[in-house]
C-alpha cells in the first residue's frame, strides 16, 4: 500500500494538471510582457522539466532567451520547438538568432545535409500510413491478379504496379527518416565561447573556437569529449558540458 | 649555442706583408652586462698574411646571436718612397651571456705559415637582468640621421612609414631566437576607457612563407576594436639587441579597459610556415603575456562623474530656424573626436512641451588617426512644433574625461531658437503625430516593419508529442504480414507440388494450368491467318480444362454424352450450353467458311474464356 501511495505522490509531483500548466504558462507570458525575462524563463523551464514541453512552451522559452541575448539556450529551445512543428514564428526567431550568432561557417553548402533535408521535408507519420496502405494493397492485388484469367489481368496488374511503386517510394523516404533520426545527432553550443580541441584530451591544442548558439553535428564520443562537425566539414573535440543535444 | 670556433680562411687580395706588421686584437663594447643584454665583440685583423686562418673564440658561457664582417683599406704615403696599402678586416659578433658571474671570452687565434698570433682574453662581468642600455643604440641616436642633414631626402628609416613605430625593442628569447612572436602594449598604465594599442609582431631571421593561423587571446576586461590586420606579410628591418631581424606586423587592436585593476592579456599564438615549396616547415610560436595597470577615473568635484573618455567635440545645427506650423525640421547633433565611439553616451536633445522631438536616427563613422581610434556620431532628430511662437532648444553638454590632460572637460553647444509662424492655412496650433513625420512631406506614414521579436504564443498544448508511427511496436509486424503471407502461400504451393506431385488435386491444377496455357497460345494465333490451327487450339484448351475439372477423358465424346457428364458433375444448364456452344464454334471454325475473320476469332476466344470462368465459378 505504501509504495503505491508514494508512487501516486511522485506522479503528482512530476506532472502538472492541465489547469496548473496553463496557469504557469500564462504567468510566464505575463512576466515576459513585463520584461521580467528571468522569471519568464524559469517558469517556462518548470513546464519543460515536468515533461510538458510542447512546441508552444519551447517556442516561448526560446523567445524569452532570445530577448535577453542568451543565444545558446535560445537556439536550443527554438530548434526543439521546430522539431515538433515547423511554423513561421519559430523559423523567424531562428533566423534572428542566427543573425546574432558570432560564427560564420565559411564554405558550408547548406545548414543541413541532403538526407536530413529530405527527412525534414516529409511528415513521418503520413509516410508510415501511405507505406502501409499501398504495401498491403499492392501485395494483396498481386495475389488476386495472379488468380484472375489472363484477359482480366491488365487493369489489376496496373493498379498493383502503381501501389507497389508508391509503397517502395514511401518506404524509401520512411527508411531515410529512420536512418537520419537514428544516426544524426545535433547539438547547440551553450557557453559564450567554446574551445574546440584537436583531440579528445585536456592537453590537446585548440583547433578553433565556436560561440553560443551555433548548431553542430555530434559524430563521435570519447570519454568526456564529443567530436563536433560543422556544416563545412571543420571538426574537433569539445567537452560534453559545452553543448546540449537536440 | 652557435659554433664560434670554426676556422675561417681569410682570402686577402693584398700582397703578403711582413709578419711583424700584423695587427690582431679583440675588444668588447662593454665589460659589464646583464644576462638579458647583448654586447658586441670586435676582432680586428690588420695586414694579415696570405692564407691566414682566423679561429674565433669559443666561449661556452656566451651565445653568439649574429656575426658580420667589414673590410677597410687605406693608403699611406711613405717618406719619399712608394706608399703602403693597409688592409683592416673587422669581425663583429653579437653575444649574450648565459649565466651570472665574471666570465671570460677566450683569445682569438690567427695562424699563417706555421706562425700563430693570439689576442688577449677578455673578462666580462655579468649580472642578472639588464644592466645598461645598449651603447650601440645610443651611438645610433647620437649620430644625426641622414634625413636631418638632407631635409627632403627620402628617409628609409622614417618612423611614420613603419607599420608599428611604437613597438619597443623586444628581448630575444633564448630558444627559437631565429623566429619569435612578440606582443606589446603602447602603455603600461591607462585610465578606464582610455585607448591602449595591442600590437602583435613576428621577428624573424629566416624566410617566412605564410602565417597559417593566429589565435588572439581572449581580451577579458576590454572593449576591443581592430585597427590593422594585414592580409600580406610585409617585412620591416629592425635591430633587436644589435641583431638584424625582419619584423612582420600580424595584428593591431585598440583596447579600451572597462574596469580598473591589473588586467592580464594572455599570450597570442600563431602557426607559421617558413621556407618555400618543398623546404617549408610549419612551426608554432607563442607570444608573451602582457599586463596593464588600469586606473579608475578621478572623481569630478565640479560635476557629474563622466562615463565618456577621450577627446570629444559636440556640435548641433538645425536645418532651418524660421518655419511654418506643421513643417518638420531636422536637428543634427554631431559628436566627433578620439576615443571609443561605440561606447559613447551622447546627450539627448530636449525642448519645450510645444515642440515634439522624435527618436533620432544614429549614424556612426569610425576612423583611425595616428593609431588612435575615433570617429563621428551623427544623431538626426526630427523636430515638429505644435503651435506658433519662438521656442528654444537648450544647448547640449557632453562631459568627458580627457586621459591626455588627465582632466575632466566638457563640450557644449549653443541653444537653437526656432521661430514658428502660422501655417499656410492660417492655423496657429496643430495635433502632433506620434510617429516620426517625413521631412519632405508633412503627411507622414505609419511605418510598420517586420523586425524584432514576434509575439508569444498565448495558448499552449502541453501534450508531449507521441512517438512516430514507425517506432511503435505494431509497425514492423504490420509491414511484414502481407509479405510473409504471400511468401507462405507460394511456399505452401511449392511444397505441395514437391510432397504430392501426382495427387488428384495437383493433377487437376496442372491440367487447368495447361488448359489456360493453351488458351493463351490460341490468343497468340488470333491475328495470324491460320484459322484451323487457332480453332483447334481453342478446342484443345476447352477439352483439357474439362478433363482437369471432371478428372476423366472427354475427348471423343458426343455432345449429348459430354452434356450428360457435365450435368452429372453439377454444372448448371447455362454453363453447359456455353461450353457446348464454344465447341460447336470450334468445329465450325475449322470446317465452315466465313469463320476466319478476326472478329469471329475474337468472339470465339472470349466465349471460351467466359465458359471456363463460368465453369470454375459454378
Amino acid at each position: 500500500m505504501m509504495p503505491l501511495f508514494f508512487s501516486v505522490l511522485l506522479a503528482q509531483a512530476t506532472y502538472y494538471t492541465p489547469q496548473e500548466a496553463t496557469e504557469l504558462f500564462n504567468q510566464a507570458n505575463d512576466a515576459y510582457y513585463k520584461q521580467d525575462y528571468a522569471t519568464a524563463q524559469k517558469t517556462y523551464l518548470k513546464l519543460v522539466e515536468h515533461g510538458q514541453s510542447g512546441a508552444d512552451v519551447l517556442y516561448n522559452l526560446g523567445t524569452a532567451y532570445l530577448a535577453t541575448g542568451d543565444l545558446g539556450p535560445a537556439v536550443l529551445y527554438l530548434e526543439r520547438a521546430a522539431q515538433r512543428s515547423r511554423a513561421d514564428d519559430i523559423e523567424a526567431h531562428l533566423s534572428l538568432a542566427r543573425a546574432k550568432q558570432l560564427d560564420q561557417v565559411v564554405g558550408a553548402l547548406s545548414d543541413e545535409p541532403f538526407l536530413q533535408r529530405v527527412a525534414n521535408a516529409f511528415n513521418p507519420d503520413l509516410l508510415a500510413v501511405v507505406f502501409l496502405v499501398t504495401w498491403w494493397l499492392g501485395l494483396g492485388l498481386a495475389a488476386f491478379t495472379h488468380r484472375r484469367p489472363s484477359g482480366q489481368r491488365l487493369v489489376f496488374g496496373l493498379v498493383t504496379l502503381g501501389s507497389l511503386v508508391l509503397a517502395v517510394a514511401s518506404g524509401a523516404l520512411l527508411a531515410n527518416h529512420v536512418y537520419v533520426s537514428q544516426t544524426v545527432r545535433e547539438a547547440v553550443v551553450q557557453p559564450e565561447v567554446l574551445k574546440v580541441l584537436k583531440g579528445p584530451s585536456d592537453g590537446s591544442p585548440v583547433a578553433f573556437e565556436v560561440h553560443a548558439g551555433l548548431k553542430v553535428r555530434v559524430v563521435e564520443e570519447d570519454g568526456k569529449y564529443l567530436r563536433l562537425k560543422l556544416p563545412n566539414g571543420l571538426d574537433g573535440w569539445a567537452e560534453k558540458e559545452g553543448v546540449e543535444t537536440l | 649555442m652557435a659554433k664560434t670556433g670554426s676556422a675561417l680562411a681569410l682570402c686577402l687580395l693584398s700582397a703578403a706583408t711582413a709578419f711583424a706588421d700584423v695587427e690582431f686584437y679583440q675588444t668588447a663594447d662593454r665589460t659589464k652586462v646583464g644576462t638579458e643584454d647583448t654586447f658586441g665583440l670586435t676582432i680586428v685583423v690588420g695586414d694579415a698574411p696570405e692564407g691566414a686562418q682566423l679561429q674565433f673564440p669559443t666561449p661556452d658561457e656566451f651565445e653568439v646571436l649574429s656575426r658580420s664582417q667589414s673590410t677597410q683599406m687605406s693608403y699611406q704615403m711613405g717618406g719619399g718612397g712608394a706608399g703602403v696599402i693597409k688592409r683592416l678586416q673587422r669581425y663583429n659578433l653579437v653575444l649574450r651571456a648565459h649565466k651570472v658571474g665574471t666570465l671570460t671570452i677566450p683569445a682569438s687565434v690567427l695562424t699563417a705559415a706555421g706562425k700563430t698570433w693570439k689576442t688577449q682574453p677578455l673578462k666580462i662581468e655579468v649580472s642578472k637582468g639588464r644592466v645598461a642600455p645598449d651603447p650601440r643604440a645610443q651611438q645610433q641616436q647620437k649620430h644625426p640621421s641622414i634625413d636631418s642633414l638632407f631635409p627632403g631626402f627620402p628617409n628609409f628609416e622614417d618612423e611614420d612609414k613603419t607599420a608599428f613605430p611604437d613597438f619597443p625593442e623586444p628581448d630575444i628569447p633564448r630558444s627559437d631566437s631565429d623566429l619569435f612572436l612578440k606582443a606589446s602594449l603602447d602603455k603600461t598604465e591607462a585610465y578606464v576607457g582610455e585607448q591602449v594599442t595591442l600590437t602583435l609582431v613576428i621577428f624573424s631571421r629566416v624566410d617566412l612563407s605564410s602565417v597559417d593561423a593566429v589565435n588572439m587571446p581572449k581580451l577579458e576586461g576590454f572593449w576591443s576594436e581592430d585597427l590593422d590586420t594585414p592580409t600580406q606579410l610585409a617585412p620591416e628591418q629592425r635591430m633587436v639587441g644589435g641583431v638584424p631581424y625582419r619584423a612582420y606586423l600580424l595584428r593591431r587592436r585598440a583596447l579600451f579597459p572597462v574596469k580598473a585593476g591589473t588586467l592580464t592579456i594572455n599570450a597570442a599564438e600563431a602557426d607559421i610556415t617558413t621556407g618555400f615549396l618543398f623546404n617549408g616547415h610549419r612551426v608554432h610560436r607563442k607570444a608573451n603575456t602582457l599586463t596593464l595597470k588600469v586606473k579608475p577615473l578621478p572623481s569630478n568635484a565640479n560635476g557629474p562623474q563622466d562615463v565618456n573618455v577621450g577627446q570629444w567635440r559636440l556640435s548641433a545645427e538645425a536645418s532651418q530656424t524660421n518655419i511654418k506650423l506643421g513643417e518638420p525640421i531636422q536637428v543634427k547633433v554631431t559628436l566627433e573626436g578620439k576615443g571609443n565611439l561605440r561606447n559613447l553616451s551622447p546627450p539627448a536633445l530636449n525642448g519645450p512641451s510645444s515642440v515634439k522631438i522624435y527618436e533620432p536616427t544614429t549614424t556612426d563613422k569610425l576612423s583611425i588617426s595616428g593609431g588612435l581610434l575615433g570617429g563621428k556620431r551623427i544623431q538626426e532628430y526630427v523636430v515638429l512644433a505644435s503651435q506658433t511662437g519662438d521656442f528654444t532648444l537648450p544647448g547640449l553638454s557632453l562631459p568627458f574625461f580627457n586621459p591626455e590632460t588627465g582632466k575632466h572637460e566638457e563640450s557644449k553647444t549653443d541653444p537653437i531658437v526656432l521661430h514658428v509662424a502660422p501655417s499656410t492655412t492660417g492655423a496657429t496650433a496643430m495635433g502632433i503625430p506620434s510617429a516620426t513625420p517625413s521631412l519632405g512631406d508633412a503627411i507622414h506614414k505609419n511605418r510598420l516593419e517586420a523586425t524584432g521579436l514576434k509575439s508569444l504564443r498565448h495558448t499552449a498544448s502541453f501534450v508531449t508529442p507521441a512517438p512516430p508511427l514507425w517506432s511503435r511496436p505494431f509497425f514492423i509486424p504490420l509491414a511484414l504480414t502481407p509479405l510473409v503471407a504471400l511468401l507462405s502461400w507460394g511456399f505452401v504451393g511449392m511444397l505441395r507440388n514437391v510432397v504430392a506431385p501426382n495427387s488428384p488435386a495437383a493433377q487437376k491444377k496442372a491440367k487447368t494450368k495447361a488448359a489456360r496455357a493453351k488458351l493463351s497460345a490460341a490468343q497468340k494465333l488470333l491475328k495470324s491467318g491460320k484459322t484451323t490451327d487457332f480453332y483447334a487450339e481453342v478446342e484443345r484448351a476447352v477439352l483439357s480444362f474439362l478433363e482437369a475439372e471432371l478428372a476423366s477423358n472427354v475427348v471423343g465424346l458426343t455432345r449429348p454424352a459430354l452434356d450428360e457428364k457435365l450435368a452429372a458433375f453439377g454444372a448448371n444448364e447455362t454453363v453447359r450450353a456455353q461450353i457446348l456452344r464454344v465447341l460447336d464454334t470450334c468445329d465450325m471454325g475449322r470446317y465452315a467458311p466465313g469463320m476466319g475473320d478476326e472478329k469471329s476469332r475474337e468472339r470465339a476466344i472470349d466465349d471460351a474464356a467466359a465458359a471456363l470462368g463460368g465453369f470454375s465459378a459454378k
